[in-house]
């Protein structure tokens, strides 16, 4: 079984609007909807609507992988709407986890890292780079995360087994470990390390408590002050 | 350029932090840069995205949990430091900016709450119809582009009329780097460094020296 090309484009076009109306209530439970009915066929649009009430909620790079499957469970008609319930419900919290751990823990960070020294030495060419280089990993997991879904079916979990997720986040953690270094030489010459050090020190120990990010802000506002007075 | 028109601009490029595709356009170092080249100084629009983007490089989005919004703080800090510029010294545009872009992380963050309850009236209207779900969740994006709007026009409305006095303090560009330097640190080493890494962060070091030498 093939997903058409209209309906392919269909769900890659509505999933870039999987959080639109994300809420408290319900997360992304709207936009996971709206993704599935786009490529669902008309005589399939009631019964996942009843289905899929409740709320939902995974990363938003990686829903593409669970709305493949999903379609592919209602194409097929071999499972019953409970299956692919409990399904959608085990699926998001483990694509969850791969999807944040990959992208809002290491590839953004780590990219943004060397988009900025290579804005710092070279200019427009840091955000070109990060524009680029972020998209082609963003896209990819859009785009084939539909193809997989749907050639895997309910199968597409066993993909977080693989080493494709853990290969490339320990690829971008080395090269976030390494832009890190790369930061502090390249900036040597721009900045006071005698004020930088102690100061990412008291940063870095605020962080390792887990302080609320409201209070780093506030910390970082009220040393600049001190710094100005003096 | 002026207060209305820069507020739009910034509400559009905000939809993206969440709203629309989540590219990573909203992110301070490319905000930064789009908005330094609409006020026609692309240098300092990088310099002032890349600084902001070291400060809010950890805020990790992870389930429930919204911190600060250093997206709007991107686009408060660059657009505000262009606006002030025009009748303050810099020094004092960039202190300014960067309290302004600060203090608007902590609103921003708010205010995405505020509009996120405001969506579960959207999914209660769809639960009630259900052949209105297109419509629901698509007034998610009006919604998104509200709060970046209603953010953005305070701001630069404050930002736009805002004259200081000369005995005022103001800040270096030396010394705003100082800070988003040290925060910067202090995040890529609370996300990077492990024992597994550490070669790595020396081998970047030496890296960085070999290209400052030649």
């Amino acid at each position: 079984m093939r997903l058409g090309f209209a309906r392919f484009l269909k769900i890659l076009f509505s999933s870039f609007f999987i959080q639109t109306s994300w809420s408290f209530f319900s997360l992304q439970e709207m936009g996971f909807l709206f993704t599935l009915i786009s490529g669902a066929k008309k005589e399939q649009k009631d019964r996942i609507i009843k289905t899929h009430k409740g709320f939902f909620n995974t990363h938003p790079y990686m829903s593409s992988y669970i709305a493949g499957a999903t379609v592919r469970a209602y194409d097929d008609e071999k499972s019953s709407d409970e299956e692919i319930k409990k399904f959608t419900t085990i699926a998001q919290t483990s694509f969850a986890s791969a999807g944040d751990l990959l992208f809002w823990n290491t590839l953004r960070p780590a990219l943004l890292v060397l988009s900025v020294i290579l804005a710092l030495k070279s200019g427009i060419i840091g955000p070109i780079v990060f524009l680029v280089a972020y998209n082609v990993f963003h896209l990819y997991h859009r785009i084939n995360g539909i193809r997989e879904g749907y050639n895997r079916g309910k199968e597409v979990i066993y993909l977080l087994k693989s080493k494709r997720f853990t290969t490339v986040q320990k690829i971008f953690e080395i090269l976030g470990a390494f832009c890190s270094g790369l930061l502090i030489s390249v900036i040597s010459l721009k900045v006071n390390y005698l004020l930088v050090i102690p100061l990412a020190a008291l940063f870095m120990l605020l962080l390792l408590k887990r302080f609320s990010s409201i209070l780093i802000i506030v910390v970082a506002v009220l040393l600049l002050l001190i710094m100005l007075i003096l | 350029m002026n207060a209305i028109i820069i507020s739009i601009i910034g509400a559009v490029i905000i939809l993206d932090k969440y709203a629309i595709g989540e590219f990573g356009i909203s992110q301070p170092i490319l905000s930064g840069t789009i908005i330094g080249a609409l006020f026609g100084n692309i240098q300092t629009g990088i310099f002032l995205g890349a600084m902001f983007q070291l400060i809010f490089l950890a805020g990790l989005p992870i389930g429930r949990d919204i911190p600060p919004d250093g997206q709007a703080a991107g686009i408060i800090g660059c657009s505000s430091y262009f606006l002030l510029k025009t009748s303050n010294t810099a020094g004092h545009a960039l202190l300014l900016a960067i309290i302004f872009a600060l203090l608007g992380a902590i609103v921003g963050g708010i205010l995405e709450i505020v509009t996120r309850r405001y969506n579960e009236k959207l999914y209660h209207i769809f639960m009630r119809r259900r052949n209105s779900l297109s419509i629901c969740h698509l007034a998610g994006l009006l919604t998104a582009f509200l709060r970046g709007l209603f953010l953005f026009l305070c701001i630069f409305a404050i930002a736009s009329t805002i004259s200081v006095p000369s005995q005022f303090p103001q800040i270096s560009r030396e010394l705003f780097m100082v800070i988003s330097v040290s925060i910067g640190l202090a995040n890529t080493f609370y996300l990077f460094i492990k024992r597994s890494t550490a070669i790595y962060v020396i081998l970047g070091g030496l890296c960085g020296l070999a290209l400052l030498a030649f």
